[in-house]
Order: C-alpha cells, then structure tokens, then sequence
C-alpha cells in the first residue's frame, strides 16, 4: 500500500468517526489501537492505566472534539491526543505508586544493518551524544521535546516534580552541547542538521 | 445468620400468599441447589408471586425463605441477598427510550457497580454473552420481542449474580434463540443457583435438572424430568383412534392419536413418556380436585 | 507540539525503508532502548505498513476487551450541558445518570410543563394589560384584578408536585421492580430524583411567576407551598398507596386555593398565614419522613 493512500484512508476513517459511524470506530481501533499501546507502554508501566488512556483517546475522536483539520499524519494527531489522555489517566490513579517504565539491563536486541541505517541517528553525532545521557536526563528530553509536553504535562508522566523536570532538562541541553562541541568519535554515516536546541 | 454461598442453597418453608380472596401460594416449601431448576406450571399458579419473593420484592404472608443462609425480613441481609441476585421479572418494563447499552449501564448502577470502568466492562461482557453488541447503541422501543427478551436475560446477567431468578425468559425467542439460551445457561461463570420458569415443559426437559411443578398455589412435584415423566408410566398409549376414556387426546404428527388418562385398555400400545406427559396428568389431578 | 528529532537524517534507507521484525518486536516487548525507540516511533508515525506488523505483537486478548468496552462507552449516551456542569460541580457519574432517567427531566415533560405555565401565565398577563377582555367588562389596563391570578396559583405548585411524583411513583418508573430488587439504596435513588425533579420543575415556575403580573414577592411565595406539597405527598406515601398519597397532595392544594377564589382573595394562599401553614405541613413531612423511610427500600407490594 503506498503510504498516501494509507493516509488518505485514515483522513476518511477518522471524518467517519466523528459523524458517527460505529464501524469506522471499530475500523480505526483496529488500525492503531496496536501502536498506541505500545507507545504509551513505553511511558506508562502500568497496564490498566494504558488501557483506559487508549479507549479515552478513541472517545475523544469518537466524540469529534479532536478536531482533525486534514492534511498531516493522523497517527501524529492520535499520538497528541494519547499523550494527553495518558497523562490525564496517570492523574485519576491517585495514590497509586508509578513503576518506571520497563529497561532492558542492557540492549538485548542485535540490530540488522538494515535497521540500523533506519535508526540513522544512532550513529550520528547527535544520537551518540543523546545516548550519553543518563536514562533520566533522556526521558525528560523525550517527553518535553518527542511528545511536545509541557513540563508540568512531564512531571505527572515521570512521576518527578515540575521543578526537577526543568533541571533535568536544564542539564540534558549542557550535556548535549557539551557533547556536540566535541570531535566526532566515529564514521559520520549521515549528515545531521545542526539545528539549535533553543537559547539557554 | 451466616453467610455461606458455596455450599447453602434456597429455601422456601410454608410460604402462603393471597390477592384479596385469591390464594397465589399455598404452602409452599422447596429447596433450590446449585444448577438449573425449572419451575412448571400453567399461568395463574403462583409462580411469578414465588418468584417474586425469592427476589424479596414480595413479602408472604406466612412462611419463610432462606437465601445462601439469609433471611429477606431483615433488612440488612436482605440488601446482602440483592447484591448477589440477578432478576428478571415477567413482563419487565423498559424506558424505551433508552438505548440497549444505556438502559444496562443504568441497572448496572442499580446493582452497585459504581465504578464508570468496570460498569462499561460488565456491559460489554453481557452484550457479547446474548449476542448484542451490534444493537448496543439501538433504542429500545425499535426492538422487536425477542431481543428484548435477550436484554432482559442479560440485564439479569449483570454483576454474576449467585442467585438468578427469570421469569418466563423463553417467552418470545425462537428455537434456535431458545438453544442459545440453553448453552449460555449452563456456561455461567461461578456456578449460581438458577431457577426459571416457564408453562412449557419441552424447556424443562432440555435445560432443566430440577423440576418443581405448581398447580394453583401447591407444590405438585419435585425431582427430576425423569421422575415426572415417569409419573406418568403406563398411563400415555396411543392408538388409531380417539379414546373416549383418555383425560386428553391428541393427534400426533403422524395421524395417529396419542392419549394420556388413567385407564388405558387392556393391551393398549404404551409408548415413551415425556415431561410433558406427566405434567399434563398430574394438571389434570390437580383440576379434578 | 510534535516535532520531529532534530538532526535526525532523512526518511530512512534500508532494504526496503522499514523497521525489521526483530526491532518491532523488540520495541513491542520494551527490549529495545534509548535512541532507537525514537526512531522508530517517528518512522511508526509515517509508516501505515510498519504499525499494522506492530500490532501483531501485542497481546491480542487485551485488544479486543479493549474495544469492546470501547465501543460501549462510545454507545452510551454522553448528555449535554447540564450534565456537564453538574459533573464539573463534583456530582457522582453513577447519579448523573440516574438522574438521567427520571421521567419528568426528559425534555418533552419539561416542554408539556413551560406550555401550561405559558398558557396560564400569559393569559394572566394578557387580561391584565388590557390586550383579552374578561367575559363582558373591559378592564383598565394596569388594574391587577387578583382573581386573574388564580389560575396560576393553582396549576404552578400542582405542576411542581406532578413532576415530583412522576418521579417517585412505580407507575412512572417501567424498570421499577428491578430497581427494587436491586442493592442500590432505594432511598438515595428517591432524594436524587425527586430532588432533581423539584428543581427542574421549580425552574420554570418561578420563571413564569416572574413574567406573572403581581406582587414582587409572588415567584419567592411560591417556594414554601411547593415543597411543602411535595415532602406531603412522599410523606403519604410511606403510610398509604403512593399514587392516592399524590391525588391526595393534589387536592389538599387545590380545594383550598377554589375555596378563596370563589371568596374573591386568591392571593391569601401564598400569603403570611398560608405560610406558616405551608412550613409546618414542611416539618411535619420532613419528620414522617425521616421516621419511615424504610419503606422506600421494601417496595411498593402493599
């Protein structure tokens, strides 16, 4: 399937949606509900908090509140969503204690080659500085930048302070910067952008 | 009292109850297990009124009723007995214009399910059981009366009650629906106590391993379907030809004419008994009296 | 919001420009770290193809309880704004909706109740600015005939209990022997809706009696009676059969409010000694209440 079709598809299915229609819920739910899953898995270790923040996502494109405007990913635009919904979810457990998300003691995984060019950054200059970082250092930099959260919106997915979320991402840009300004260790396979971090 | 539901049963001890002149329940006294027990009789009999009392929406006259070792007159266990009982009356009505899944998520709450997730998790669980997931969202008065029939059943269903009382709940379905119902019957989860009722004995002989007939306030019989028919032994013959002496005859499917009474002639043509058999005879008995 | 990782090459090459099964798999089973996971998950974004082969790694089971409570939540009704702002005012989701049910908040009793009151009130309206003639002598205009009044002072409280007792009646209730036999405590299923019910109804009643030529104080008289006809009839109907506890309301408002109409002073219904009537009908209610409601829990069989 080429990718614009797939596209197209799910720009129809989610307008379906929010007129109604119960088999293009069912329809979409099958197509990303998968995907959604793992994503926020990732983030959130606990199973029935994810399962609630995945059915809330689809309610709210069911609901039409989303307000899909056209043109873009609509996986882009459910992972928005989801995000938030996630978060929302995190907050209604109160009380209730939050596991870090599941680390591997070490990479298990032997990548193929093939993958490893598709992971392009993880040879660049800046994956290797980014791999540098410390676990948390990394995912305040992954939730503030990858997901687009606020850091109060961060704060309640690490389950750390809004104030120790800023540090950390205080000390993440440092040690990038840090990191960038040095030669590089190894073959530049890609060509990165140099793109700012933002001031500070 | 305490409370012991896996091995206590139901347990009804004189119970008596009149409509103005009218004796609905007359003595009556049973025992209800685990498993599926069938309550037989023709309408009028008391059956709804016992029913009704056993899902303590009734209160009889005389007698008393012990449900998993509780006692309805008091009220704190009879709130404990309708936490663990699943309903289904004849005739329910609905609000219609309430859709299948709200008028569920609304007895849902009735039955204490106050938690918005775990409603919506019941409610989709009994949907799927009675097969009407894809009416979830279609009013009620746009159902025809075998689904809502099955909305009925699966109201009951909600929250896996240990005592399930329905009331005539193949009224309305058809065979195949009637088959379904059966499956769905004996695949509940937690092994409940169950009693049905119904005026038709062909429901009795597939589902039923317990039969309690009642005839006009009084219990007739209780055993098996086996022993009801068995009632019945050497009195059902057939023949070419109406007997005037049988209490009822009819023609089968085969043109020939079956009759059921007490004095068969001498070498009549005996053939194999039914529920429905012995059902008939002791209706009769009980109508002669 | 969403961006894209900075300094991240171009889509990515490969064989065949997807993600292996190796590397979903390991993503799916959280095996695989750090900086791949981004990758990946910027490339899951544009890459219908490699989201489907995801799914196949999740645990089948909880996909599909997940969608079926899915599509039953997206087929329960959602309600509209009042249900909003009660919910945003900290009430339960479970009374909401039983709230919900009550007959007289549907919006064709609602509808049938703001007719009548228009009717009755406009008219009242009407012959006093002069604009309906009063069978045979004209009117001044402005004049406040009092007995002009009495149509409204009988149907507006009469209308406040009928919405009350629609809400409390098993006549009214299809499901009601379920709701009997079911835990939920019959008492606070009665105060959720015969409150939501009395406020509903007062609503419009006070409303019309604003719109009601009249004394300013009439649409703050009309409150006490009101409720004071409602707390009579629930009260009643702890003792006796609660559709003739709500004829009998009914009829204990009406003969009085005839009788001083037919005595040309309507209006002593809603004033002080009437009052103080309405109160102690109130406290008296409120005690039988409080003393008998038990009953509610046992059903309506006698």
């Amino acid at each position: 399937m080429r990718p614009g079709a797939a596209e197209s598809d799910d720009a129809a299915l989610l307008r379906a949606v929010a007129r109604g229609d119960e088999e293009a819920l069912a329809a979409l739910y099958d197509r990303h509900a998968g995907w959604l899953t793992v994503r926020m898995t990732r983030r959130c270790a606990m199973p029935d908090v994810v399962d609630q923040a995945v059915q809330d996502t689809f309610l709210v494109l069911w609901r039409g509140a989303g307000g899909y405007r056209g043109g873009g990913d609509v996986a882009a635009f459910i992972w928005g969503i989801g995000i938030r919904r996630l978060i929302d979810a995190i907050r209604r457990e109160s009380g209730a204690r939050r596991r870090p998300p599941w680390r591997a003691a070490e990479p298990e995984v032997v990548v193929s080659a093939e993958d490893q060019v598709l992971v392009g950054v993880e040879h660049g200059r800046l994956g290797q500085a980014l791999a540098g970082l410390s676990p948390e250092l990394r995912s305040a930099i992954e939730a503030t930048v990858l997901d687009g959260l606020t850091c109060a919106e961060a704060a309640v997915l690490l389950g750390v302070a809004e104030g120790t979320v800023k540090s950390r991402c205080h000390r993440a840009r440092v040690a990038l910067r840090a990191a960038l300004a040095e030669p590089p260790s190894g073959p530049d396979t890609t060509a990165p952008r140099r793109e700012a971090w933002g001031t500070s | 009292m305490t409370l012991n539901v896996r091995t206590a049963a139901v347990r009804a001890d004189g119970l008596s109850r009149r409509y103005g002149a009218t004796r609905a329940l007359d003595q009556v006294s049973l025992t209800l297990n685990r498993g599926i027990t069938g309550l037989l009789g023709p309408n009028g009999a008391g059956k709804t009124t016992l029913l009704s009392i056993l899902a303590t929406v009734n209160e009889p006259d005389t007698g008393q009723v012990s449900v998993f070792g509780l006692d309805p007159r008091d009220a704190a266990e009879r709130l404990e007995i309708r936490r663990r009982l699943g309903y289904l009356p004849q005739e329910l009505g609905y609000h219609r214009h309430f859709t299948v899944a709200g008028f569920l998520d609304y007895v849902a709450i009735l039955k204490e399910i106050t938690d918005r997730r775990r409603r919506a998790e019941e409610v989709a669980r009994v949907l799927a059981a009675l097969g009407l997931e894809r009416r979830a969202r279609t009013r009620i008065r746009a159902l025809s009366g075998g689904l809502r029939q099955r909305l009925g059943i699966a109201q009951a269903l909600l929250g896996r009650p240990d005592l399930l009382i329905l009331d005539e709940p193949t009224s309305g379905l058809d065979p195949e629906q009637r088959l379904r119902f059966r499956e769905l019957l004996s695949d509940l989860p937690g092994d409940p106590v169950i009693v049905l009722s119904t005026h038709q004995a062909d429901d009795i002989a597939a589902i039923c391993p317990h039969v309690v007939v009642l005839l006009q306030g009084r219990v007739h019989f209780a055993g098996t379907p086996a022993e009801l028919a068995a009632t019945a032994a050497g009195r059902v013959w057939a023949a070419g030809a109406r007997d005037a002496r049988a209490h009822l005859s009819w023609r089968g499917g085969d043109s020939r004419w079956r009759h059921i009474g007490d004095n068969p002639p001498a070498g009549a043509e005996l053939v194999a008994l039914t529920v429905e058999d012995g059902y008939l005879l002791l209706s009769h008995a009980a109508g002669a009296r | 919001m969403m961006s894209s990782l900075p300094g991240q090459a171009g889509p990515p090459a490969g064989a065949d420009g997807h993600a292996g099964e190796d590397l979903l798999a390991g993503y799916a089973a959280g095996t695989v770290d750090g900086v791949a996971v981004w990758s990946v998950e910027a490339h899951l974004t544009r890459c219908a193809r490699c989201r489907a082969a995801l799914s196949g790694h999740v645990d089948a089971e909880r996909l599909a309880g997940n969608r079926s409570v899915l599509l039953v939540r997206a087929a329960l009704p959602e309600g509209g704004w009042v249900r909003r702002l009660l919910c945003r005012c900290g009430v339960p989701d479970h009374l909401l909706r039983l709230i919900v049910a009550t007959p007289s908040l549907r919006r064709s009793w609602l509808l049938s109740v703001a007719g009548v009151l228009a009717v009755v009130a406009g008219e009242a309206a009407a012959v006093t600015h002069g604009w309906l003639g009063t069978g045979g002598h004209m009117v001044p205009p402005g004049y406040l005939d009092p007995g002009v009044l009495a149509p409204f002072l009988l149907v507006a409280p009469l209308l406040v209990l009928a919405g009350v007792a629609a809400a409390f009646l098993p006549v009214f209730d299809p499901a009601s022997r379920l709701a009997v036999a079911a835990p939920f405590s019959g008492v606070t299923l009665l105060l959720v809706r015969t409150v939501s019910a009395l406020v509903a109804a007062l609503v419009p009643v006070v409303a019309a009696a604003f719109v009601l030529p009249g004394p300013g104080w009439l649409p703050a008289a009309l409150l006490l009676p009101s409720l004071a006809l409602c707390a009579f009839a629930l009260a009643a109907a702890t003792v006796t059969d609660p559709r003739a506890a709500a004829v009998a309301a009914g009829a204990l408002w009406a003969l009085p409010v005839l009788l001083l109409a037919a005595a040309h002073v309507p209006l002593a219904i809603v004033q002080r000694n009437a009052q103080f009537a309405c109160a102690a009908v109130l406290c008296a209610s409120a005690v039988v209440l409080l003393l008998r409601h038990d009953r509610f829990d046992i059903g309506w069989t006698r």
